[in-house]
């Protein structure tokens, strides 16, 4: 039966890798101060305490028994692909959105998704794809007082924006 | 009477139509957001986060909370009708709840617990209006070392009860604290932790870890194996029966005593204080094999206890402080995204926030009880919506939330970074309630720190050499060595199996 053992192993390891870094970085500030603890000094007294709870959990994963590796801990192939096709398109929002502008932006966003994540009828795609994009687009931006980004681009909206403003 | 004269004060606030406007909006949004698999309340407070940008600071505080106990009810309904807990909460309710359902008894479960929740909600904020004051005045002669003490009281308790591994609540716990390190020094200004990025001279900001962690991580854990939920069951009756309603009075007291005093400890979470009742319930029984059939009192106790908790666990945090669950420091955040710092100050500074935000938990209990029960079949038409069109409507939510936050993308990219970051904690079973609760507290703590070895000139007996501070620390010692005690048997036991 395949246990956490691994798992555990290696993300013991990788905290100890972060810990040694932190570290390092807290060593280049001051410690102490003559007004006091400088900024160092808490960072490097946690980044201790990190180091050492990385190598109890290690000793605990490889020393002792390990807790049974639950079944829905690796998941199907299509499952992986609908979380990465989640991440693809935030990837997509978060480097596209001041370029490209919130509505032109989530115009691929929102279709991208509906077809990554599950049968969706066309029609249900295209009314969720300008609810999502122009609708939130005026809501937020009219209603709500919280601008969202607009690009180059978004001259194309002017009529929707002749109407509304 | 002082106290009471304040909550009148306090009413006068709530009363005005924008705030009421704002509770009863919160209770509708916490009530889906608890209907809906897979976004919890932790989740939900985070992802409407940025709602609240535009808001006074009294009506975003109102808001959140009307979201907490709007989703600690909304979570019942899936568990009675669809035997799917909307939060983890409810999850002892699918046993006796659904059974009801079942048979054509699911109205009644869900007036009971509606009529629980809403009892249970209210004695806790009675004792919130009894314990205000007297636990304010007593914290203002708290100096940074008690503070100091007081803090590490309340995250050596959530550490310690917020995970089945200790070791892995503490990874959690210096991971948030780690976190609060990034930025410029408070004292110094220098930079700390930034790798020479600009964005990160501030700090990083509650939304994109809130969100990111409860949020993204969640469902990115839940797209891998989407399923839709499944409606077999019958409302029926909409009012319990005489004989149903005598059977719950006592498990709604039992449930709010125990759901009360649940949530006056840091860290406990919501988990035990629900399933300690339901225990209670089922031991004090003549038929405790009936249970898990269909019986009220299973339904009674833990969904008083609930609400209770979720309305106690905000004495520790108005009166010290003090987070006591997630959901809570990101109601605490909010607080401090609006200038205002939750604990003793806030009743002499900000009286009128406090008081107007404490008054808004009695009308908004009673808004829930109101409302939701004829809205009922409304929320269970929100989960027929497709799994794929519900995500794709949250996520593009998270995606100008998390912009909205400082109009940056680079919150964005760091929302999805501590998506990532939650989705692989959640599988390893690392808990994140202590990330977000040393997230919030980490600056505090270190401020606190600092000032107390500038007082003593670096010698730390000062944290034992004053009364108050030395007895807190006592108690730290204490939990942390049960807790060691504790996972040390279950390593022997585990080693006999």
């Amino acid at each position: 039966m395949p246990t956490m053992k691994r798992p555990y192993q290696i993300t013991a390891s990788i905290l100890f890798a972060l810990s040694v870094l932190i570290t390092y970085e807290s060593l280049q500030l001051k410690y102490y101060t003559p007004l006091g603890p400088g900024p160092g000094f808490f960072p490097f007294f946690l980044s201790l305490c990190l180091a050492v709870l990385s190598l109890v959990m290690f000793y605990h994963a490889t020393f002792k028994k390990s807790d049974p590796r639950p079944k829905d801990f690796i998941d199907s192939h299509l499952g992986y692909l609908r979380a990465l096709g989640i991440c693809v398109a935030w990837i997509w929002a978060a480097a596209m959105l001041e370029p490209l502008g919130y509505r032109l932006t989530m115009l691929v966003f929102f279709p991208f998704l509906l077809l990554i994540l599950g049968r969706v009828k066309w029609y249900m795609i295209v009314l969720i794809t300008l609810l999502g994009s122009l609708v939130t687009f005026y809501v937020f931006s009219i209603q709500l007082s919280a601008p969202l980004p607009v690009g180059p681009l978004d001259g194309v909206f002017e009529p929707i924006d002749n109407l509304l403003y | 009477m002082e106290a009471f004269q304040f909550l009148m004060d306090g009413f006068a606030i709530c009363f005005q139509w924008q705030y009421l406007l704002i509770t009863i909006l919160g209770c509708l949004v916490g009530t889906l957001i608890g209907v809906l698999p897979g976004v919890g309340p932790a989740a939900g407070t985070a992802m409407l986060l940025p709602l609240t940008f535009g808001m006074s600071p009294i009506a975003s505080i109102i808001m959140l909370s009307a979201i907490y106990y709007g989703a600690m009810y909304g979570g019942t309904i899936t568990s009675v009708l669809v035997n799917v807990p909307g939060e983890a909460a409810s999850a002892i309710t699918c046993l006796d709840g659904h059974a009801m359902a079942k048979k054509g008894r699911g109205g009644s479960a869900l007036a009971i617990a509606a009529i629980g929740s809403f009892i249970g909600g209210n004695v806790a904020t009675f004792g919130l209006v009894l314990l205000a004051l007297p636990l304010t005045r007593f914290a203002l002669k708290f100096g940074p070392p008690e503070f100091f003490s007081l803090m590490f009281v309340g995250l050596s308790l959530a550490t310690s009860l917020a995970s089945k591994s200790m070791v892995r609540g503490l990874i959690a716990a210096v991971i948030g604290l780690l976190i609060a390190m990034i930025g410029i020094d408070p004292v110094m200004g220098v930079p700390r932790f930034t790798f020479g990025a600009v964005p990160l001279f501030n700090g990083i900001g509650i939304v994109p870890i809130a969100m990111g962690l409860f949020g993204i991580g969640e469902l990115l854990l839940t797209a891998e194996g989407s399923k839709s939920a499944v409606i077999n069951t019958r409302l029926g009756e909409m009012w319990p029966s005489r004989e149903e309603f005598k059977r719950s009075i006592g498990p709604i007291f039992r449930g709010t005593g125990i759901g009360f005093f649940g949530g006056l400890i840091p860290g406990l979470g919501v988990l035990v204080p629900t399933f300690i009742s339901y225990a209670v319930e089922k031991r004090i029984s003549k038929t405790p094999e009936k249970f898990g059939t269909g019986m009220i009192e299973g339904v009674a106790a833990p969904e008083t206890a609930n609400n209770a908790y979720c309305n106690a666990a905000m004495i520790p945090l108005f009166t010290l402080g003090i987070p006591s669950s997630a959901v809570i420091a990101i109601i605490m955040g909010a607080f401090m995204m609006n200038g205002l710092i939750p604990g003793p100050f806030l009743f002499t500074e900000h009286p009128d926030i406090a008081w107007g935000v404490i008054a808004s938990f009695y009308v908004g209990n009673l808004i829930l009880l109101i409302m939701n029960l004829p809205m009922i079949p409304l929320w269970v038409s929100f989960l027929r919506i497709p799994i794929p069109i519900l995500y794709t409507l949250i996520l593009g939510f998270c995606v100008i939330g998390s912009y909205c936050a400082e109009n940056s993308t680079f919150e964005v990219g760091l929302t999805l970074v501590f998506g990532l970051l939650g989705y692989a904690f959640k599988k390893l079973d690392i808990p994140m309630a202590p990330i977000i609760l040393t997230v919030i507290l980490g600056p505090m703590m270190e401020r606190a720190l600092r000032q107390s070895l500038e007082m003593s000139r670096g010698d730390f007996t000062i944290f034992f050499t004053r009364p108050i501070s030395a007895v807190l620390l006592g108690l730290a010692v204490v939990f942390v060595i049960t807790s060691l005690m504790k996972m040390t048997a279950q390593v022997k036991e585990d080693q006999e199996v």
